[in-house]
């Protein structure tokens, strides 16, 4: 990577986090990767693989709620976001199936919904 | 694409059984069948949305509208009022403002840690560049000094003034050293955050170094986190690769390096003289202070020696000003602070707070009251050099000060919550235990002190205690205080004291009437049979390691109280409770 000037720095903070299309963040700290976030996350990766599905798996740190680790946080065009914990194998499927493919939240995993990018 | 349908959300905020909740969901989804609205609508069961002991939530999307202690029957004026309609009803509408800010944690769970372009998406590296264009190293003090920033370490000494201290402080090299060597039991603040935004707190050393005049920083990390350790090693690959680390950084005549020196995993090594002799490749025991690190430090250098999350705080304060973050908290704690909420509490996990909050509102709106919704018994901050905090001071602000004069500390962050089943004396036992464990041995109060003290609470637990035993504590104790040589040995008889000034009649207990309410002090139990729930299976029979339970099946079983050694065998496999524990 080249040497970042200052203006660099402006440019790229105005830019902010490309937040665009959707995607999902599995938490992958310590927390979570004891919880199983390791498995969730290649989970994901495949079963999108397989489904052709456009989606940006990312990983991401500790959201604070260890309780529910794995936490996997979904963003979906037409969806506020949601935060789903205690995620294993077959719940992350789920959500690929269902929120992402079907646009339907996953029932019993919801642990966060956040409004703010709603108008 | 924007669908026009509402998302109903519906959650049990009470501990109660999910099939309370799909009951509740079953009538929500018949009675918007009736009214013809299932097109319209998306019903959707929640584990948890951020409210508790409320009864059944229900929160609307998108309008954002919560109810809470919703009933069946109100299930028809909710879908009348918010669902067809745009209004609401209001005995049941519920309002609450967030109760965490988060500034240390600002990217924790919101970027890759792996990324540098995501972090500087972020507004990350900006008060670096901030300062490079335009701010000398006292205009940095200067700003620090506005915010009223305090070490988050667990002394609370104003970070303002150790950077400008060092900045006075003679010499032709000078240091300043990330303390991530976080070993409290029950605490990983630190850990999360050099996991999840290890670039805030590069940045904030980077500014340090800048702040002192120190062209070298070394983040000091134990061994036990793998995880952190890698990100952060990353992470300063990526800023030298961008530049914003080594020589002329961002094109100006600042240069700044940082390396990693790993801890092996001594407690004592988070005090800040043993880990300066821990990074100068020597037996990491403290010396005594003054000189304090600020004028002699590592390698005999001036040396500012800052926590994990003081750095962290200190990107963001450069950004949005020192004025704008002492808004934050109370008068002499300002800005948040991120403590990991652990013990009988139904959330556990990292809360980030305003300094000011009360206890209560940490343990039961933030972290969703007790496990099983048993009684609260106490809450234990600060760690082993913390105390114990009893319910009834659970209203106290939490800051700085108001710890202390309740006999605890801040401490680095960790909050363990206990209920009625933890016994006060193996509480105070294991603290002390760590301490004893963890001392150096350098110096005598602590190395004897604290050895003495475990023997004396040791004798307690096993019910050979006498009442003159809580002064001799006490004695020691305070030769402790006055006379070891770093904080691990003065602080060491905190869990100690605290829980003899809150709870001593438990210790009484203990000695006088050689019981233990909270049944953890196994030799002051007794197991015996309870002939009229036994059903004579035997299996406690097989099951006792040393036979200790005798009879048959005629006259029934007893147990032999000189042959038990009180290991609880036969309580746990007795499928019909027929043993008593006392």
């Amino acid at each position: 990577m080249a040497k970042l000037t200052p203006k660099d720095i402006d440019s790229k903070i105005a830019a902010g986090l490309d937040e665009s299309g959707d995607w999902i963040k599995v938490g992958m700290s310590t927390c979570g990767m004891a919880a199983g976030a390791g498995e969730v996350f290649s989970t994901l990766q495949q079963e999108a693989k397989k489904r052709n599905l456009e989606v940006r798996i990312k990983k991401c740190g500790c959201q604070g709620m260890c309780y529910a680790e794995p936490l996997v946080e979904v963003h979906c065009a037409g969806l506020p976001d949601v935060v789903y914990g205690r995620v294993d194998k077959e719940t992350a499927i789920k959500i690929l199936e269902k929120h992402i493919s079907a646009k339907t939240l996953v029932n019993d995993n919801i642990y966060e919904v956040r409004t703010r990018r709603q108008a | 694409m924007e669908t026009d349908r509402k998302i109903i959300l519906l959650a049990d905020t009470e501990q109660s059984q999910q099939d309370k909740l799909r009951d509740f969901y079953t009538s929500f989804a018949n009675q918007i069948k009736d009214k013809g609205l299932e097109d319209a609508v998306s019903l959707v069961r929640a584990s948890d949305i951020g409210i508790y002991g409320k009864g059944f939530a229900v929160k609307i999307l998108p309008r954002g509208i919560v109810y809470t202690g919703v009933k069946e029957s109100d299930i028809g004026a909710i879908i009348d009022a918010s669902v067809k309609g745009q209004g609401t009803v209001e005995r049941l509408l519920f309002s609450e403002e967030p109760k965490q800010i988060r500034i240390v944690l600002r990217n924790c769970g919101v970027i890759d840690p792996e990324s540098i372009d995501e972090y500087i998406a972020c507004r990350g590296y900006g008060a670096l560049k901030k300062i490079l264009s335009g701010m000398n190293p006292a205009g940095v003090i200067e700003e620090m000094k506005k915010s009223g920033l305090r070490g988050r370490g667990g002394a609370g000494y104003p970070t303002w003034m150790k950077w400008k201290f060092t900045r006075e402080s003679q010499g032709d090299r000078k240091y300043v050293i990330c303390n991530a060597d976080e070993g409290d039991p029950g605490a990983y603040m630190d850990r999360s955050v050099l996991e999840g935004d290890p670039h805030s707190v590069i940045e904030g050393l980077i500014i340090a170094g800048y702040a002192i005049g120190a062209g070298m920083g070394y983040m000091y990390i134990r061994a036990e986190y793998p995880l952190a350790v890698e990100r952060v090693k990353k992470a300063i690959g990526q800023a030298y690769e961008c530049g914003l680390l080594g020589k002329n950084i961002l094109g100006t005549d600042f240069s700044f390096d940082i390396d990693i020196r790993l801890g092996a995993g001594a407690f004592v090594c988070g005090e800040e003289t043993a880990l300066i002799a821990s990074i100068e490749g020597k037996r990491g025991t403290p010396r005594p202070r003054p000189p304090y690190p600020s004028v002699s430090g590592l390698w005999c250098k001036p040396t500012a020696i800052n926590n994990v999350e003081t750095l962290a705080n200190v990107p963001y304060i450069i950004m949005e000003g020192g004025d704008k973050f002492a808004l934050i908290g109370t008068e002499k704690s300002k800005g948040t602070k991120v403590f990991a909420l652990t013990g009988k509490v139904r959330n556990s996990g990292l809360v980030e707070v305003p300094m000011g909050i009360t206890l209560r509102e940490i343990v039961f709106d933030i972290g969703g009251g007790m496990l099983g919704d048993k009684p609260i018994k106490a809450v234990q901050t600060g760690g082993p050099s913390g105390g114990v905090i009893p319910v009834d001071q659970l209203d106290t602000p939490v800051d700085y000060e108001n710890l202390q004069k309740l006999g605890s500390i801040m401490g680095s962050g960790g909050m363990i919550v206990m209920d009625e089943s933890d016994c006060i004396v193996d509480i105070a036992k294991f603290y002390l235990g760590f301490c004893v464990e963890e001392s150096c041995g350098k110096c005598a109060p602590c190395r004897i002190g604290g050895y003495q003290m475990l023997n004396l609470l040791n004798g307690i637990a096993e019910g050979s205690g006498s009442l003159e035993d809580l002064d001799k504590l006490r004695r020691v104790a305070l030769a402790m205080q006055r006379a070891s040589l770093c904080a691990l040995g003065q602080t060491a008889a905190n869990p100690v004291m605290s829980t003899l000034r809150y709870f001593e009649q438990e210790y009484r207990e203990h000695i006088v009437n050689r019981k233990c309410r909270s049944h953890k002090c196994r030799s002051l139990m007794t197991y015996s049979i309870i002939q009229d729930k036994c059903k004579r299976c035997r299996v406690c029979v097989i099951n006792c390691p040393v036979n200790a339970i005798e009879g048959d099946r005629e006259k029934g079983f007893f147990i032999d109280v000189s042959k038990c050694v009180k290991c609880g065998k036969c309580f746990e496999v007795c499928k019909f409770q027929a043993i008593a524990k006392e």
